[in-house]
């Protein structure tokens, strides 16, 4: 279970994130929505231990970002939102390349068979030839390698086809239900969130959000 | 570190290639620098006909002195094929050693020792014909100042009698000894300048010490190719950050361009007949880990390919021009005494192991590792 209390984050004197307190259960996958700048990029690097909070706490499951934050970063997967993966290397070196400096240890059939699981099946071929939508699931299973209770994704299915979003967002679902994974999920397709998600958080006042918001039947939490 | 290892191998192999060619380089380079220049000069020696119509000791030591001066390639023939080949301008001139040129000597005659022919396209003649009468004044020299010893020491009876043989080998031996005529030019590692056959020399490892140079700047371009924004946040979630990654890779290539430095010792030692010494291998060990110390400080600087390879090329330009390695810089260090304690080639071509470089370098990497990590947050 993730826990966010308080937590505020300011760059000088420009607070973007500003006391906000939430947490999301074991197996929940949540959405988080917002126009642009209203912190939720902020939001998503602060709870990957990429940037500390300027107040507030985090926990993950007990752990605190504070005091345990290598272990915490253990338990946490994250899909940046540029593609993070060596563009010459073909799907296995990709695999293999970041397995070998992963805290878990997988075997070659493992990890093959993490990519078919979101059918990513073009294992020798190189990631310059793929894609966007192959790259996509290619930068959500380097993720996942090292099984993480916590899946943070930054706009994963950004600029690929309807096929490979569906995908992806069936493959999510599946690790939530099945894995009991915590995800938390950035995106500006509406649909997507609200088809996939358990829950929204929206980030900042814009009115366009919450209108949209207000037909679905989703537990919205504005902040 | 064998996990790491790995992961370098997975980029190896798809660059072996370009690995292997600038791993090389240093080797290959200096090799044909080296060949290359020693074929050239040979080649635009100035070919000179030699008759020897006598094989006595005097006659046979002019011809050899002949032979080993430097811009002259000798040609032993008899004078009708010597003087066939001069009219066809194969030869740029011809020099018959007459019959009876030692006993002439020994007679303190010196008149028609050497008969000399040019045709009308010989341009070296003139240097060619005072060289060769400049031995030869030697050899009569000699051989006068040996009748006069014989005469003084029988005319005022000494315990010792000379001869004329022993005089003058004994002025031979002191001629060998002593130096009588000695230019200061020299390299910057007080080595000798050039050998009695050769007017240009390249030192091989001056020439290596340069090529190994560009080669390891050209190497470490991969801190600038793997040091890319969008993976950096992966390193977070892996076992090792970012900077122990470069780090250790940066030793995976030490430990690669040391084996290859091993290569090019034996290559050197086998092909050019350049000595191994404790000394050197223990200056090129300190001189390897100061290049690669300094290339990945270089790398860790850039973010622009194209602009780091345009530094790498105008420094080596640099110290190719300071290090003394290929030019003499006497002249400059004359002058300006510090440039030589600036450029870090010139620690390792006085064979010396202390390099304040590497000390720099160092201290450099040091401060840049304990430095936060950017998301290392």
């Amino acid at each position: 279970m993730l826990n966010i209390d308080s937590l505020s984050k300011s760059y000088g004197k420009k607070t973007i994130l500003d006391e906000l307190s939430f947490s999301i259960e074991q197996g929940e996958i949540v959405g988080l929505v917002g126009e642009n700048g209203a912190g939720k990029s902020t939001l998503l690097k602060t709870l990957a231990t990429l940037q500390l909070p300027t107040m507030g706490t985090i926990t993950l499951d007990g752990m605190s970002y504070g005091t345990q934050r290598k272990t915490v970063r253990k338990n946490i997967g994250f899909v940046p939102q540029e593609i993070a993966i060596w563009d010459e290397f073909t799907v296995e070196e990709n695999m293999v390349f970041f397995e070998k400096l992963s805290w878990k240890k997988k075997n070659n059939t493992q990890l093959k068979q993490l990519c078919l699981d979101m059918n990513l099946e073009k294992w020798k071929d190189p990631v310059k030839t793929l894609s966007g939508g192959m790259k996509r699931k290619l930068n959500l299973a380097i993720s996942l390698i090292h099984d993480p209770t916590l899946l943070l994704l930054d706009e994963p299915t950004v600029g690929i086809d309807l096929k490979s979003r569906k995908e992806i967002g069936n493959y999510l679902k599946n690790q939530a239900i099945n894995n009991g994974r915590t995800i938390l999920y950035t995106s500006h397709d509406m649909d997507e969130i609200i088809h996939l998600c358990d829950r929204v958080l929206c980030i900042g006042n814009d009115p366009f959000y919450q209108e949209i918001l207000k037909d679905a039947e989703k537990d919205v939490i504005i902040m | 570190m064998m996990n790491i290892l790995q992961t370098r191998l997975i980029h190896w192999k798809r660059q072996w290639v370009s690995l292997l060619f600038w791993l090389l380089f240093p080797i290959i380079s200096t090799l044909l620098i080296i060949q290359l220049t020693s074929f050239i000069q040979e080649d635009s020696k100035v070919p000179v006909g030699i008759v020897l119509q006598e094989d006595t000791a005097l006659a046979t030591t002019l011809y050899e002195s002949i032979k080993q001066t430097p811009l002259i390639r000798v040609h032993d023939l008899d004078e009708h094929e010597a003087l066939a080949q001069l009219e066809k301008h194969q030869l740029d001139s011809v020099f018959v050693i007459h019959n009876g040129y030692e006993a002439n000597i020994q007679k303190n005659s010196r008149n028609h020792l050497i008969t000399s022919y040019r045709s009308d396209l010989s341009f070296a003649y003139t240097p060619v014909k005072e060289m060769i009468v400049s031995f030869v004044q030697q050899d009569t020299g000699r051989s006068k100042a040996a009748y006069i010893v014989k005469d003084l020491s029988d005319t005022y009876g000494g315990g010792q009698q000379w001869n004329w043989k022993d005089v003058v080998s004994k002025s031979v031996d002191i001629q060998k000894k002593e130096d009588l005529l000695r230019t200061t030019f020299s390299f910057t590692d007080g080595s000798p300048t050039a050998s009695d056959d050769e007017v240009i020399q390249f030192k091989p490892w001056g020439l290596w010490a340069l090529f190994s140079l560009l080669s390891t700047l050209l190497l470490f371009d991969w801190l600038i190719k793997e040091n890319r924004l969008s993976i950096l946040p992966r390193f977070a979630f892996i076992r090792i950050s970012f900077k122990n990654y470069m780090l250790q890779n940066a030793l995976f290539y030490t430990i690669l361009c040391i084996i290859f430095d091993g290569l090019a010792l034996l290559t050197f030692y086998f092909v050019i007949h350049e000595p191994i010494s404790l000394g050197l291998i223990a200056a090129m060990l300190s001189y390897r880990i100061m290049l690669n110390a300094g290339a990945f400080v270089l790398a860790i600087c850039f973010k622009n390919l194209y602009l780091y390879y345009s530094t790498s090329f105008a420094l080596v330009l640099l110290f190719a021009i300071s290090s003394g390695a290929i030019m003499p810089i006497d002249g400059i260090i004359n002058r300006v005494p510090w440039v030589e304690f600036l450029n870090p080639i010139y620690p390792f071509l006085q064979n010396n192991v202390v390099n304040l470089w590497l000390l720099l370098f160092a201290v450099w990497i040091i401060s840049w590792y304990v430095r936060k990590e950017k998301f290392d947050a």
